[in-house]
C-alpha cells in the first residue's frame, strides 16, 4: 500500500495482572482507509480502542498517530490530537440537548470558539440526520438516534481517525443500512475509520480491509472477502466447522 | 487545529441562530439586578437586625451554590467546605485585629488563604473516590479546627473578637455589610451563572453527565475539577469572612462548624442539585424554616433530615426539578437553542 500510514500499532499488548487481554497485535491503517475489526466477545477489541484513545495504558508495544508516538497522553489530549471515538454503550450527556452535546466536542475537542461551533455542529447534525432533534434532550433519544449522536459527537471533534465501537449493534436492518450510508459519507470526506462490529453485513459494506482478533491475538488481516473465507476465521468467528 | 478532517465549505454551512435567553430569563435577570441593588441599599430601608438576617441568608446562598458547583457539576461531594470558611474568617481576624489592616481591605486579602490552602488539599484528596473523598474533606476541616484550637496566633481555643469594628459607626458597618452581601451574591451566583453560560459551562455540564465521554471529547476533566475546587474554596472563604465579620467573634468551634455542610446539602438537595434556581429556593426554605421552627430544637432537625431523605428517595431533582419538568421557564437559562436555519 503506497498511501500514508495514519495509525501504526506495533506489538501492542495489554494484561490485567495475570490475565492477558491483548498479545502483541500489530497493524497499520492508511489515511482515508476503513479498517474493520472482527472477533468474538472478549477478543480484546474494545481494549485495543481504549489504548488508542488513551482510556487505558498499553502494557507493551507502541502506537503511532501520523508518525507521532503516543505516550501517556490522557484521553482529552488524544481527542485534540485527532482521535475521535464512540462507545459501545452510548454515553450521551443526558442533561443537554443533542445540539449542545455536539458543541462540547466541537469547542473542546475541535478547539473551535463556541460561536464558530454553531454552524459547524448544525451541519454535522444535518449530516447525521439528527437536525430535527437538535433541541431535544439527549437523554430522551431512541437507540438509533443515540448511536447517531455518539457518531455525530465524535465527528464534531474534527477527528482524523474515528474509532467506532459496535455502532450497528441492536439496530434493525433498515436502521443499520441508514448507519452504513452515514459511515460511507464520513469516509468519503476523508476521515480514516477503524470500526469494530459484529453486524457483518454492515461492516462488509464499508470496510476496505478486515482484521480478526481472537483471545487477544491477531489471527487474520486482509481484504474482506479473503479474510472471511479463511477456515480459521469461519471456525472462530462464525462457528462454522471445517 | 489547522487540519480539518471534515472540510465544510463556508457556503455550505447552514445559516444558524442560537437563542440563549428566554422571556422568563429576562424577567428573572431584571429582578435579580433589582434584588442586588435592594441589598446594596439596605441601610436605607432595613433595620440592623434585618440586615443581619439577610446577611445570614446571603451566606447560605453563597455556600450552597459553592457546594452545588462542587457536587452538582464536578462530582466532588465535599462535607468540609467549612474548613475554608473558617480559614478565611480567621485570616480576616488576624489581619484586621492583630496586624491592624483595615478590615474591609483584610476581607479581600483573607481570600488568599483558602485559595492557597485549597491547592495542596486538592492534591491530597483528589485521588480518593466518592465517599472516601467526602470523608477526607471532613477530616481536613476537623484538622483545621484542631489546629486553630492550638495556635497561639489565633488565641487558641478561646477564639478572637473583632474589636476594631468599634472604630466604625453602626451605620457605616451596615453600609459595609449590605455592600458585601450584594458583592457576595454577585460573585457566587453571578459568577456561577456567567461560568455556566460560557464555553466552560458546556464542559461543566458534560462532565457532570458523563465524565468519561467528556474526556474523550477533549474536556480536561481533571483540570476543571481542580479549578472548581479552588473556586469553591474561595467562594466559601468569602462567605466565611463576611459571616464572621458580622458576628464580630470567631472560635474554632464556630469557624469550622460542620453545620455549614449540613445546611448546604439540605439547601441543594431540597432546592434541586445542578441549578442556581434550586439554590435560591432551597436557601429561602431553609432560612424560613430556621426562623419559624428553630425553637423546636432536635425535633426540627429530625424534620429537616426527613425532608432531605424523602427528596433524595422520591424527587432526586428537588423542587426546581419538579418545577422545570412542568414549566419550561428557567430563571437563569443556560441552554443553547438552535432556532433558525436555512437548509
Amino acid at each position: 500500500m503506497d498511501r500514508e500510514i495514519l495509525l501504526k500499532a506495533r506489538g501492542v499488548s495489554k494484561s490485567f495482572g495475570a490475565i492477558r487481554v491483548l498479545h502483541e497485535v500489530s497493524f497499520d491503517v492508511a489515511r482515508g482507509e476503513v479498517l474493520g475489526i472482527l472477533g468474538p466477545n472478549g477478543a480484546g477489541k474494545t481494549t485495543l480502542f481504549n489504548m488508542i484513545s488513551g482510556d487505558m495504558k498499553v502494557s507493551g508495544g507502541e502506537i503511532q498517530l501520523g508518525g507521532t508516538m503516543l505516550r501517556g497522553e490522557p484521553p482529552f489530549r488524544r481527542c485534540q490530537m485527532g482521535i475521535g471515538r464512540t462507545y459501545q454503550i452510548p454515553r450521551p450527556y443526558s442533561g443537554m440537548t443533542t445540539f449542545e452535546n455536539l458543541l462540547v466536542a466541537a469547542a473542546f475537542g475541535g478547539g473551535r470558539s463556541e460561536k464558530r461551533s454553531y454552524a459547524f455542529c448544525a451541519e454535522v447534525l444535518r449530516d447525521c440526520e439528527l437536525i430535527d432533534k437538535a433541541n431535544a434532550s439527549a437523554g430522551a433519544l431512541t437507540l438509533l438516534d443515540r448511536k447517531r449522536l455518539e457518531l455525530a459527537r465524535a465527528l464534531a471533534s474534527d477527528p482524523k481517525l474515528l474509532l467506532l465501537d459496535e455502532i450497528a449493534g441492536g439496530l434493525t436492518d433498515d436502521e443499520s443500512k441508514a448507519l452504513v450510508a452515514l459511515v460511507r459519507r464520513i469516509r468519503d470526506r476523508g476521515v480514516t475509520i477503524v470500526w469494530i462490529e459484529h453486524v457483518l453485513h454492515a461492516l462488509l459494506a464499508v470496510a476496505d480491509r478486515l482484521m480478526v482478533l481472537n483471545f487477544g491475538e491477531k489471527i487474520a488481516e486482509g481484504l474482506p472477502a479473503e479474510v472471511i473465507a479463511l477456515p480459521e476465521v469461519r471456525r472462530v468467528y462464525m462457528g462454522i466447522e471445517g | 487545529m489547522t487540519m480539518t478532517a471534515i472540510p465544510y465549505a463556508d457556503t455550505e454551512a447552514p445559516d444558524v441562530l442560537v437563542e440563549r435567553q428566554s422571556r422568563s430569563g429576562r424577567v428573572a435577570m431584571t429582578l435579580a439586578v433589582l434584588g442586588l441593588i435592594g441589598l446594596a441599599v439596605m441601610p436605607w430601608w432595613a433595620s440592623t437586625g434585618t440586615i443581619r438576617s439577610v446577611l445570614e441568608l446571603c451566606c447560605y446562598i453563597a455556600v450552597a451554590q459553592m457546594w452545588n458547583l462542587l457536587a452538582g457539576y464536578a462530582g466532588l461531594v465535599s462535607v468540609g467546605q467549612q474548613a475554608f470558611m473558617g480559614a478565611a474568617g480567621y485570616a480576616l481576624f488576624v489581619l484586621a485585629q492583630t496586624y491592624g489592616i483595615n478590615p474591609f481591605v483584610a476581607i479581600f486579602l483573607s481570600l488568599l488563604v483558602p485559595a492557597v490552602l485549597a491547592v495542596p488539599i486538592y492534591f491530597l484528596l483528589h485521588r480518593l473516590d466518592g465517599p472516601y473523598f467526602s470523608i477526607g474533606t471532613w477530616v481536613v476541616a476537623e484538622v483545621f479546627r484542631l489546629t486553630a484550637s492550638n495556635m497561639p496566633i489565633v488565641n487558641s481555643g478561646a477564639g478572637m473578637s473583632l474589636r476594631v469594628m468599634k472604630d466604625f459607626s453602626s451605620f457605616e458597618r451596615n453600609v459595609a455589610m449590605s455592600l458585601l452581601c450584594a458583592f457576595m451574591l454577585l460573585v457566587t451566583l453571578g459568577g456561577s451563572y456567567w461560568l455556566l453560560r460560557s464555553r466552560f459551562g458546556l464542559a461543566l455540564i458534560a462532565m457532570r453527565d458523563n465524565p468519561i465521554a467528556a474526556a474523550s471529547q477533549g474536556v480536561n476533566v481533571a483540570k476543571l475539577r481542580f479549578l472548581i475546587y479552588v473556586a469553591a474554596a474561595v467562594g466559601c472563604g468569602l462567605a466565611g469572612s463576611i459571616y464572621f465579620m458580622a458576628q464580630l467573634r470567631i472560635t474554632p468551634g464556630s469557624a469550622f462548624d460542620p453545620m455549614w455542610a449540613n445546611v448546604a446539602i439540605f439547601i441543594v438537595m431540597i432546592g434541586g442539585i445542578g441549578s442556581i434556581e434550586g439554590v435560591l429556593i432551597g436557601s429561602l426554605i431553609y432560612f424560613i424554616a430556621d426562623r419559624w421552627f428553630g425553637e423546636y430544637g432536635a425535633t426540627y432537625f429530625v424534620v429537616l433530615g426527613l425532608m432531605t431523605l424523602l427528596v433524595a428517595l422520591y424527587a432526586r431533582t428537588g423542587i426546581w426539578g419538579l418545577v422545570s419538568k412542568r414549566w419550561d421557564a428557567p430563571w437563569f437559562p443556560i441552554r443553547r437553542k438552535l432556532v433558525h436555519r436555512k437548509l
